[in-house]
């Protein structure tokens, strides 16, 4: 998979536009399910892991193609999601005042900070309950548990993803599963 | 559990990293035996990743390579400026 990635990166970069659809095809699913789980939205995920392919095209040339083009594409795709949460921030304060009238039907919007009430999360599908305690990560902590376990990879293309040493992504997992094993302690 | 040792805690962590060595997991496993406590965290610890893992896998959206094609720039613009 990779001879065959660096031989399409050459060809984009010799102008070949048509290689780039067959390299945004090899990993569309994977980018888009990295930031179906960091941001818990469809739409959301599907304009960010966009704009990541199209980052990625814009900038291939500074590519390094000794290294491995996931690991470069995860990092923008990664950044990417990162940014939106941190600016999405500011609008849950906004939305709280709202909040309790209308009542919430989308899980996933809900600020991590805020806890639903325990009869909330029992009636909840085990699918969305996951993605509600992705949500409630915080962020740093999130990335990491994502990239681990929904896209099993390996800590160490982790921290060359997130570019964090080695010790930093073993503190945060460890921190994030104890985080979640909290939240989880009524399952 | 809060007079046990810190470190049985690490070293639970090394365990789910699949990183621990010969006599860290000798220590946890002699540990676990006899305290409840830390058995009891041990396996929430493991219950919490099975949960994450049980995540289904999703896909890209129907037409998603399409549109992100419709967002590249158009014009060249590797033309020999790249090595």
């Amino acid at each position: 998979m990779d001879a065959l990635v660096n031989k399409r990166v050459k060809q984009v970069l010799k102008g070949d536009y048509d290689a780039f659809t067959e390299i945004v095809e090899l990993y569309q699913d994977k980018l888009y399910q990295v930031c179906y789980r960091m941001l818990g939205n469809r739409h959301e995920a599907e304009d960010i892991a966009q704009e990541a392919f199209v980052r990625a095209y814009i900038n291939i040339h500074t590519f390094d193609q000794k290294r491995k083009f996931s690991t470069w594409l995860y990092r923008i795709a990664t950044n990417l999601c990162i940014d939106r949460i941190r600016k999405k921030k500011p609008d849950y304060y906004l939305d709280a005042e709202v909040r309790g009238t209308e009542g919430l039907t989308l899980y996933s919007q809900v600020a991590a900070d805020e806890e639903l009430p325990e009869e909330e999360l029992m009636k909840m599908e085990l699918q969305d309950r996951v993605q509600y305690e992705i949500g409630r990560l915080p962020d740093k902590y999130r990335s990491v548990i994502v990239l681990k376990y929904i896209e099993e990879l390996p800590l160490l293309e982790i921290s060359e993803i997130l570019d964090l040493p080695l010790g930093t992504v073993k503190t945060r997992i460890h921190r994030g599963r104890e985080a979640l094993r909290k939240q989880l302690s009524n399952l | 559990m809060s007079t046990c040792p810190e470190r049985i805690v690490e070293q639970m962590h090394e365990y789910l990293d699949g990183e621990i060595s010969a006599a860290h997991e000798k220590e946890l496993k002699a540990h676990l035996e006899t305290c409840t406590a830390c058995q009891k965290h041990m396996h929430e610890l493991s219950k919490t990743i099975a949960f994450v893992k049980s995540a289904s896998h999703v896909t890209a959206p129907e037409g998603f390579k399409d549109r992100v094609v419709a967002r590249l720039p158009k014009e060249k613009k590797y033309n020999g400026v790249q090595r």
